[in-house]
């Protein structure tokens, strides 16, 4: 492994410094990486939101001794929307008729326009109308992804449709306020390994993906069960 | 037949530095997909999937980069091809235990519906970037690199 006495004209100078920027410059890039993906504790958090329920927004959280119902689900996909228009009628009514706690997950790997409609869904839960506004994203959801379909303009627009009529809700929309907070849902979903939306949980344990989640029967007795 | 070699491993180099910048390039806008893909492999720890996911992507795009440019081409190339044994592990394991994913090797991943998994696929491709990454390391010379190589084709030199 001697070295060859004469160099042939190219030496490793070129070469090291180009080892030393690929190198550095992905260290620089990863390491901020890696600690933003991280809960950032001070992130601003809407009402009705608990940091023990993985930054979910929870409804009937006071409740003991009814089921626990987590649903994590993207604004933008598809099979997310079918779920709600099945079920979002049983859940709300369980809501409403206090017989179970139910936390809302908003994940958000489906591109930056899942990021809008999950911060103004948290905007929403601040005027107190999340299932509302919720009810009318999925019945008025764009056919193709991040194309402009969820604009924070548009989103601002569906809360009216929804029934919001608070001017905060537009400038908490477009402001992004809670930004932070959707990253937080999105490293504890990350953490609870949920690897694909909507996936449901029954007092932690995931339902039966194959029979449970399109069968209102078969819900409804996975609900009851608990 | 040994005056080929360097040109050989210039199109290792390329291919194999190619594609890793591809793979990198394609995971690195949405890092949440990424880590999805590792978790559902079901074989790390969530921590360790979940730092692995944001982790590879860059590792990816800078052992790729540094391969078209020939630069530390064995290292590189030891590198590559231990990640190749890994995700090579990580699909049969899948595949034998039944699991529906997709790679993600290439972005996306996670679960898909039963039946549509494919592992021949991205197997097939990782054993071929192997033997790609395999080839450098033990001829590691090739036209066009930073590397500097004397010129006995006994040193393989870093």
């Amino acid at each position: 492994m001697a070295k060859s006495p004469a160099p042939k004209g190219k030496d490793n100078f070129t070469r090291n410094i180009v080892i030393a920027v690929v190198v550095g410059v992905a260290l620089i890039m990863v390491v901020p990486t890696v600690l933003s993906s991280r809960t950032n504790t001070s992130a601003a958090i809407p009402a009705s939101v608990s940091a023990e329920r993985g930054y979910g927004i929870v409804y009937n959280e006071e409740l003991t001794g009814v089921p626990v119902i987590d649903i994590y689900q993207d604004f933008q996909c598809g099979v997310c929307a079918q779920f709600e228009i099945l079920q979002g009628d049983y859940i709300e009514s369980l809501i409403a008729e206090k017989k179970a706690t139910v936390v809302y997950h908003t994940l958000s790997f489906l591109g930056p326009e899942s990021v809008n409609a999950a911060n103004a869904a948290a905007c929403s839960a601040d005027q107190d109308q999340y299932l509302d506004f919720q009810r009318t994203l999925y019945s008025n959801m764009p056919a193709e992804r991040n194309a402009g379909g969820w604009s924070n303009d548009l989103l601002a627009v569906i809360g009216g449709a929804a029934g919001i009529t608070a001017p905060e809700f537009a400038e908490c929309v477009k402001k992004g306020d809670y930004l932070g907070w959707v990253s937080n849902a999105a490293a504890a979903g990350a953490q609870a390994n949920v690897n694909s939306t909507p996936t449901v949980f029954i007092n932690g344990k995931e339902i039966d993906r194959q029979s449970e989640y399109f069968d209102v029967a078969k819900f409804r007795a996975a609900v009851e069960r608990g | 037949m040994k005056i080929y070699f360097p040109w050989i491993g210039l199109v290792a180099r390329l291919i194999l530095g190619g594609t890793m910048v591809a793979a990198g390039y394609l995971k690195i806008d949405e890092l949440d997909k990424s880590q999805m893909a590792v978790r559902s492999f079901e074989l790390l720890p969530i921590w360790l999937a979940n730092f692995l996911g944001i982790f590879l992507p860059f590792f990816e795009l800078a052992v790729g980069l540094l391969l078209i440019v020939g630069a530390a081409t064995r290292v590189s190339a030891a590198l590559i091809g231990l990640l190749m044994i890994a995700f090579i592990i990580g699909i049969i394991q899948a595949w034998a235990r039944g699991l529906s994913i997709d790679c993600g090797c290439f972005g996306g991943g996670g679960p898909v519906a039963p039946g549509t998994a494919n592992y021949t696929t991205p197997l097939l491709r990782d054993f071929g970037l192997l033997a790609l990454s395999i080839y450098l390391f033990y001829l590691p010379q090739s036209k066009f690199a930073l590397d500097r190589h004397s010129s006995s084709a006994e040193t393989t030199g870093e």
